[in-house]
């Protein structure tokens, strides 16, 4: 029995599955981390998938166009994420409410929706939408196990890598990544040094409600390929937790989306065995919360070894003056 | 216009402009989706008075909210941005569903035993969150969103594995016995009325343990030391930090009795409502008592007028769905604007700032430790 789920785990089309179960956490997660480094938790990514995984579906369905599906996805997303920014940034409200705000008006109102359009609160079965096509890379799709592994998903997969690269890229090598990592350590001195904070965060969000939209999108176009209510089942909450769990880093964030996926898929292969599958499921939360006391503990440490070599560097300048560190208080 | 000086009448003015727009708004959707848009508004705004089987389900729902709703009022009035109450709300229903199913002590002893249990273990689990914010600073939100999941994971764990009965077909316990089952909150010499409130609703003696929680939850914030401290360090935690206040022992305090309310919450839910323990026996509570408490402004005296209202327009949604052509889940949009509105501060600007300039700063954070007028 064990063996044959040891088996099952690493055989290629696990690993696949892992892959495109992570997906949907990916991106969310990457809109999690680069709203959480300019210092706006984003509690809405959940509301935000949800909205675009239903305006992806009801706009494909309606102008049988797969990319007019997508494009609209994107920005419904990106208007909840403008429509939290305005009003934490610009009328003051708490953002963690204003989140929650808004993903109760996600839920409440795609199903709303749903029901008007199709006369079912369930799903949107009835509605022919479209899905993003699967991409077969040339030459690695030949080769036996990478093949499987690596080759024939869709689009929202092989754009959870890419992007992680690209908000790597952005967030430690570009100017703009700079100021927004500088918004979130300490807004009072990026606004001495002219960095327009508020701009900075608005930014922040509509990228983070961009990210958070292919997740949705990636739900109900390609995992599925119709929309469900509350088909992101705490996905967006999930992606927070990455964030925390990979050390606030993109490809830290990417490792524990990906191992959100790895517990999720074992847990469904573990239907055989006689292991509640909820063991296995808790793992990654448990997981979680360790890891926040890890970086809790590290930081901290972080701080007392500076603060150390701050006071000897400030004794060592005194006693090359030759002033008794007493005398100088 | 004087009395917009005063920031009590502006806070109530502001959520009653604030609830009263969100109506409209909402009128204005039925408008756009309904052939009967009259009708339907109708039963959503007198639904819960129409019959008397639906008075009761306002008041369960109520219930239930309230506690949640003390629960999250209590940890963010000290700025600790607590969604533990879920978890314990889940917890709360496990452990006191299964002392009414399985301890076999009389009624008159069990059902104590299982209230106590439940706010005991309410409160060990918002101990949990408690301790990792205090002395490791990790972030609350993350933990106890965490810590609901695993308690999800355990509810159902402990529900399918070893309550419902071996060879049951469905995921549930079995109904508890009459010695495990709240009784009505109308004692039952009271004849006709008795016989009414018990056979047609379920609003058992959780009513008076809410009154006397919502009671004691403001006697707790606004007369007792420990109350002072817990505001303080809402409104300022250097500041408390700095005038001697032990924040840590405060904060992890503070999440552990949020956790007393959540885990009644919970017993409320498995011997009040369900007399059973069953899945999805919360369904996001945890959530509605953030909109609860954010309406009373996180003060325990309003949460109980909060928690009504929230719960009268739960149960007018119900009927208007039964009624008419409206989904009821357009409450939950009317809820989110709700939220939005009475919660941006910079809605109502002008009188603010006149205010503002009229206390002057210093005032600001004396007047945030007088009263429960400041978030």
């Amino acid at each position: 029995m064990v063996e044959l789920v040891l088996r099952g785990i690493f055989s290629a089309f696990f690993l696949a599955s892992v892959l495109r179960i992570s997906t949907p956490l990916i991106l969310p997660a990457l809109g999690g981390l680069v709203s959480e480094l300019a210092g706006a938790t984003n509690i809405a990514l959940e509301g935000i998938m949800l909205t675009s995984a239903f305006t992806g579906v009801v706009v494909s369905a309606y102008t049988k166009s797969v990319f007019l599906g997508v494009m609209a996805g994107i920005l419904s997303g990106i208007l909840i994420a403008a429509l939290l920014a305005y009003f934490h940034l610009y009328l003051q409200t708490d953002l963690f409410l204003a989140g929650i705000a808004l993903n109760i008006m996600a839920t409440g109102g795609t199903i709303f929706l749903l029901y008007v359009l199709t006369g079912d609160k369930g799903n949107s079965s009835t509605l022919a939408s479209g899905a993003v096509p699967n991409v077969t890379i040339p030459i690695i799709h030949d080769i036996p196990v990478l093949g499987t592994i690596a080759s024939g998903h869709n689009i929202f997969v092989y754009l959870g890598v890419i992007l992680t690269w690209l908000t790597s890229v952005m967030l430690y090598r570009t100017p703009f990544g700079v100021h927004l990592r500088a918004v979130g350590e300490n807004p009072v001195a990026a606004e001495s040094l002219g960095i327009n904070v508020r701009l900075m965060r608005l930014y922040a969000i509509l990228i983070s409600g961009a990210l958070a939209s292919l997740g949705g999108l990636n739900l109900s176009m390609a995992y599925l390929t119709l929309f469900q209510r509350e088909m992101t089942a705490g996905r967006g909450f999930i992606a927070l937790a990455a964030v925390f769990l990979g050390g606030r880093t993109p490809w830290g964030t990417f490792i524990a989306a990906v191992l959100f996926g790895f517990f999720d898929a074992l847990s469904n292969q573990l239907g055989s065995l006689k292991v509640p599958s909820m063991w296995v499921q808790m793992i990654p939360y448990v997981a979680t919360i360790v890891a926040l006391v890890v970086y809790a503990l590290r930081k901290r440490a972080i701080y007392l070894e500076r603060a150390r070599k701050f006071q000897e560097r400030h004794l060592a300048e005194l006693q090359a003056r030759g002033v008794h560190p007493h005398e100088a208080g | 216009m004087k009395i917009l000086r005063i920031p009590a009448v502006r806070e109530v003015l502001r959520i009653l402009l604030a609830i009263t727009a969100a109506l409209l708004l909402g009128f204005i959707i039925t408008l756009l989706v309904s052939e009967d848009p009259i009708g339907a508004y109708k039963a959503f705004l007198t639904g819960p008075l129409s019959k008397f089987n639906r008075f009761g389900d306002w008041l369960e729902e109520s219930i239930t909210l309230i506690f949640v709703g003390l629960a999250v009022a209590v940890a963010f009035k000290s700025k600790q941005f607590s969604l533990g109450a879920e978890g314990q709300l889940l917890l709360g229903a496990l452990v006191s569903g299964s002392i009414a199913l399985f301890v076999p002590l009389p009624g008159i002893l069990r059902i104590p035993v299982a209230l106590l249990a439940a706010a005991t273990v309410g409160f060990i689990y918002g101990w949990i969150p408690g301790y990792l914010k205090a002395h490791l600073n990790a972030n609350e939100i993350v933990s106890t969103l965490m810590l609901n999941t695993i308690a999800l994971k355990l509810y159902d764990y402990f529900l399918i594995f070893h309550i419902k009965p071996p060879n049951a077909g469905y995921n549930a316990s079995d109904f508890f016995p009459k010695a495990g089952v709240l009784p009505s909150f109308v004692p039952p010499f009271m004849g006709d009325i008795y016989t009414r409130f018990s056979q047609q609703t379920n609003v058992t003696i959780m009513l008076y343990i809410m009154i006397a929680a919502f009671i004691a939850a403001y006697y707790m914030m606004f007369r007792t030391p420990f109350g002072y401290e817990l505001r303080m360090i809402g409104a300022n935690i250097k500041f408390a930090n700095y005038g001697g206040i032990n924040t840590k022992r405060t904060i992890i305090l503070v999440f552990a009795i949020s956790g007393i309310f959540g885990g009644l919450a919970g017993a409320h839910l498995a011997m009040g409502i369900h007399t059973k323990l069953i899945m999805n026996i919360s369904l996001g509570m945890g959530f509605e008592g953030i909109v609860v408490a954010t309406l009373a402004r996180n003060n325990p005296l309003f949460v109980p007028l909060a928690g009504l209202a929230y719960g009268y327009l739960r149960a007018g949604a119900d009927v208007m769905e039964r009624a008419s052509d409206v989904s009821r889940e357009m409450v939950l949009v009317i809820q989110a604007i709700i939220i939005l509105l009475v919660t941006a501060e910079g809605l109502l600007p002008v009188i603010q700032q006149r205010v503002a300039a009229r206390r002057g700063a210093n005032g600001q954070n004396a007047a945030a430790l007088e009263g429960g007028e400041n978030g």
